[in-house]
C-alpha cells in the first residue's frame, strides 16, 4: 500500500485538474459574478499546485524528520518482519462494510453482522472455539443495544430479531 | 448567577448522569486497549448521542475523550505501548519508571497531572472563550473566511509529516465538500447522477471510516500486542503531592503549552505531549535524566495533553473551527443539537455553556477514583483479545453510520470507501487529521468566501483591507510560509557547519 510519492502526487494532480475542468463548466447564478464554480475551481487549483510539488519531493524533508522521532520512542520490534502479503489482509474490513451494504437488507442484521464477525475475528487469529460463540452472541447484544436503547430498528431479512 | 443554577439543574440530572458515568468506564476502556484512540472512541459514540438530550450528549463527549486520553497511559506505563497517541511522547519514559519498580508512581502521575492538567485546560476554557466571543461579534465574512483559512492552515503546520502533503490533504477534505447541492448556486456538483450524492458527504460517516475503521485494518497488518502479566500494585496516589510541590514550574508550564496547542485548530493532545516533552528535557537542570525513567518530563507531559484537549472547545465553541480531531467530531455534535458554534452561544445559551463547564470540572475529578479502579482491572482489560475486540469495532461503524445518516445504507459504503482512504493517505504520509478538518470546515469556507466576494463584486481587496481581516490573513500567509523559513534555516545552518 506504500506507493511512490510521484504516484500519489500525480493521483493529486490528477484530482485536481478534474476539479478545475469540472468546476469551470459549472452554472453561474444570473447576475452574480461568482458562483457555484469559484470554490473548486480554487481548490482545484491549489490541489494541482500541491500535487506537483509532492511528485517532485518537495517536503519529503519534514517527514524524515518525523519518522526518525517516531521511531526513536517506540518499541523496537523484536519479531521478525511479517510478510508482505500480510497487508493485503488491510482490504478485508472495507470489504466487509461492503457486504453489509448488500447483503443486510435481505438477509437481515443478525446473519449478517454474524457472518462479518466470524471472518474478521478468524482474520485476526481466534480460534473457532472463540469466533463463533463471539459472531451469535456480539450482533445480538447490538442490535439490543441499537432496537431498546436508541430504537433504531436494523434490518429484519430472514432472521428478525425475535422481540 | 441565575444562569449558573439553571446550569447546574442542567447538568445534575438522571440521564447526564448516567451518559457521565458510562461514557466514562466507556473511554476509559477504548482508550486502555492498545491501538484504538481517544478520536476512534468519540467517532464510535456519535450514533449514541444522537438519540440523548443535548447536555447529555455533549457530557459523553467530553468524559469519554478525557479518560480515553488519560487511560492511554496504562499500556504505555506497562506495556511500553501507546494506547492512544497522546501517550506515545512519554511511553518510553513511563515505561522505564515500571522496570525500575515504579509502576505505581509512573500510573500515579500520569492519572494526578492528568486530572490537574484537565481541571486548568477548563479554566482557560472558562476565561478566554467569553472573552473572545464578545470580540468576535464584531466579525463579518471576510473576518471568517481568515480564521477559517487560519484554522486549516495551523492543522497543515502542526501536522508531524510535510506539510505539502498535509496541505494537499486539506485540499481534498474541501474538495469532498463540493460534493452535493449544498452550494451558493445550488447546482448539483460532483455527483455523476447519483441521487445519494446529492446530499454531500455528511462529515459522521467519514469520519468513522477514517479514525475507526483504518484502525481496524491497520490492526489487521500488525502484529497482536504482547500479553500483560497480572501484577500487584500498591497506592496510586501516594506521593504524588510532594511530586506536585517538586515540580511546581513544569507543570505549569505543561497546562500552558496544553493550553495554547489545544487553541490551536488542529493540533490537539498528542502534538502538546510531544511538544511538552521535548520542553521539559530542554529546560531541565538534568536533562540526562530524561528517558531513564525520571518523573520531570512524564509530569510536563501528561499536564500538557489533557489541558489540551479543554481548550481545544474554544474555537470550537466560538467559530466552529475544531482545536483538534475530537472537537471536530464534537462540533458536528452540537449541530446536530441545535448548539450552532458561533459567539452568540455565550449570549443566548449561556446556561448550556456553564453546563459544558461543570461537565468538564466533574469529568475530571471522577477521573480520579475511576481512573485508580481501572488501573487495578488494566491486566483484563488490557488483556482482551484484539480477534474479539476489532470485529465488534467494526460492525459498530457499520450500525452507528447507519443510524446516523437515516437508516441509509449509503452511509456504510462512505464508511468502508473512507477507511480505504485513510489507510492509503496514513501509509503515504499524508495526515487524515488534515483531511478531516477540511470536510468539517468545508462548507463554512466556502459560504464565507463566494458571500465575501459577491458583497464586494468579485474584488478581493476587502479581504486584505480590513484591519482584522489584515492580521488574519497575514497570520495565514505567515503560517504558509513557515515551512519554508524553517526548511532554509536549516540548509543555511547546515552549509555554516561545513564551512566551520
Amino acid at each position: 500500500m506504500l506507493l511512490s510519492d510521484k504516484i500519489t502526487g500525480g493521483v493529486m494532480v490528477a484530482l485536481g485538474a478534474t476539479a478545475f475542468i469540472y468546476g469551470s463548466t459549472l452554472p453561474p447564478v444570473p447576475g452574480q459574478q461568482v458562483g457555484p464554480s469559484a470554490f473548486p475551481m480554487a481548490v482545484g487549483a491549489a490541489l494541482v499546485l500541491c500535487g506537483t510539488l509532492i511528485a517532485f519531493g518537495i517536503g519529503r524533508h519534514f517527514e524524515e524528520v518525523a519518522e526518525a522521532d517516531v521511531a526513536s520512542h517506540s518499541a523496537p520490534d523484536l519479531h521478525e518482519p511479517l510478510p508482505a502479503w500480510w497487508n493485503w489482509l488491510a482490504l478485508l474490513p472495507p470489504a466487509l462494510l461492503a457486504f453489509y451494504a448488500l447483503a443486510s437488507e435481505a438477509l437481515g442484521f443478525l446473519p449478517t453482522a454474524g457472518i462479518m464477525v466470524v471472518i474478521a475475528s478468524l482474520a485476526f487469529g481466534a480460534r473457532p472455539k472463540l469466533a463463533v460463540p463471539l459472531a451469535l452472541i456480539a450482533p445480538f447484544v447490538i442490535n439490543l443495544i441499537f432496537l431498546k436503547l436508541l430504537r433504531v430498528p436494523l434490518p429484519g431479512g430472514l432472521l428478525p430479531f425475535p422481540w | 448567577m441565575n444562569t449558573v443554577i439553571q446550569a447546574f439543574g442542567l447538568v445534575f440530572q438522571t440521564d447526564v448522569m448516567i451518559a457521565i458515568v458510562a461514557s466514562a468506564f466507556y473511554g476509559l476502556t477504548v482508550g486502555a486497549l492498545p491501538g484504538l484512540s481517544a478520536t476512534m472512541a468519540t467517532a464510535l459514540l456519535v450514533p449514541i448521542t444522537f438519540y440523548l438530550s443535548p447536555i447529555a450528549a455533549i457530557a459523553t463527549i467530553i468524559t469519554a475523550s478525557a479518560m480515553a486520553i488519560f487511560s492511554g497511559d496504562i499500556p504505555g506505563c506497562l506495556l511500553r505501548i501507546p494506547g492512544t497517541p497522546a501517550s506515545a511522547a512519554y511511553t518510553d519514559e513511563a515505561y522505564a519508571m515500571t522496570r525500575k519498580g515504579q509502576a505505581e508512581t509512573a500510573l500515579g502521575i500520569c492519572l494526578w497531572f492528568s486530572a490537574l492538567g484537565g481541571i486548568a485546560g477548563t479554566l482557560s476554557l472558562m476565561l478566554i472563550a467569553p472573552l473572545l466571543a464578545e470580540f468576535a461579534l464584531s466579525f463579518s465574512t471576510y473576518e471568517n473566511f481568515w480564521l477559517a483559512m487560519l484554522g486549516l492552515m495551523c492543522s497543515t503546520l502542526v501536522a508531524r509529516s510535510s506539510p505539502i502533503k498535509a496541505i494537499a490533504a486539506m485540499l481534498l477534505g474541501l474538495l469532498i465538500t463540493c460534493i452535493g447541492i449544498d452550494n451558493p448556486g445550488g447546482v448539483p456538483r460532483f455527483t455523476f447522477g447519483s441521487t445519494d450524492l446529492l446530499g454531500g458527504i455528511e462529515p459522521i460517516p467519514a469520519l468513522v471510516g477514517v479514525f475507526a475503521l483504518a484502525e481496524v485494518m491497520r490492526a489487521l497488518t500488525e502484529r497482536e500486542p504482547p500479553k500483560l502479566e497480572h501484577r500487584r500494585l500498591g497506592s496510586i496516589l501516594k506521593g504524588q503531592i510532594e511530586l506536585t510541590k517538586k515540580y511546581p514550574k513544569q507543570q505549569t508550564r505543561g497546562n500552558i503549552v496544553g493550553i495554547i496547542i489545544g487553541v490551536l485548530p488542529g493540533a490537539g493532545a498528542d502534538m502538546a505531549a510531544w511538544v511538552s516533552y521535548a520542553m521539559s528535557k530542554r529546560f531541565s537542570k538534568t536533562p540526562e535524566k530524561f528517558g531513564t525513567g525520571h518523573p520531570e518530563g512524564l509530569i510536563e507531559a501528561g499536564a500538557s495533553n489533557n489541558a489540551s484537549l479543554a481548550s481545544g472547545w474554544v474555537p470550537a465553541l466560538l467559530f466552529g473551527i475544531p482545536g483538534d480531531t475530537i472537537t471536530a467530531i464534537a462540533i458536528g455534535v452540537l449541530y446536530m443539537k441545535g448548539l450552532n458554534p458561533g459567539p452568540t452561544l455565550f449570549t443566548e445559551q449561556a446556561s448550556s455553556m456553564y453546563a459544558l463547564y461543570i461537565i468538564f470540572i466533574l469529568g475530571n475529578i471522577i477521573m480520579i477514583p475511576f481512573g485508580i479502579i481501572m488501573i487495578r482491572l488494566a491486566s483484563r482489560v488490557v488483556g482482551a483479545p484484539r480477534s474479539a475486540v476489532m470485529p465488534v469495532i467494526m460492525i459498530f461503524c457499520a450500525v452507528g453510520a447507519f443510524s446516523t445518516a437515516g437508516n441509509n445504507l449509503f452511509a456504510v459504503w462512505c464508511v468502508a470507501i473512507f477507511g480505504l482512504l485513510g489507510f492509503v493517505m496514513e501509509k503515504n504520509g499524508y495526515p487524515v487529521a488534515a483531511m478531516v478538518l477540511g470536510i468539517v470546515m468545508g462548507t463554512m469556507v466556502e459560504q464565507s468566501f463566494v458571500t465575501s466576494l459577491i458583497k464586494s463584486d468579485g474584488s478581493i481587496l476587502p479581504f486584505f483591507s480590513r484591519p482584522v481581516s489584515m492580521v488574519l490573513s497575514s497570520m495565514t500567509i505567515a503560517a504558509l510560509l513557515w515551512p519554508v523559513f524553517m526548511w532554509s534555516l536549516e540548509k543555511l545552518r547546515a552549509r555554516r557547519a561545513v564551512a566551520a
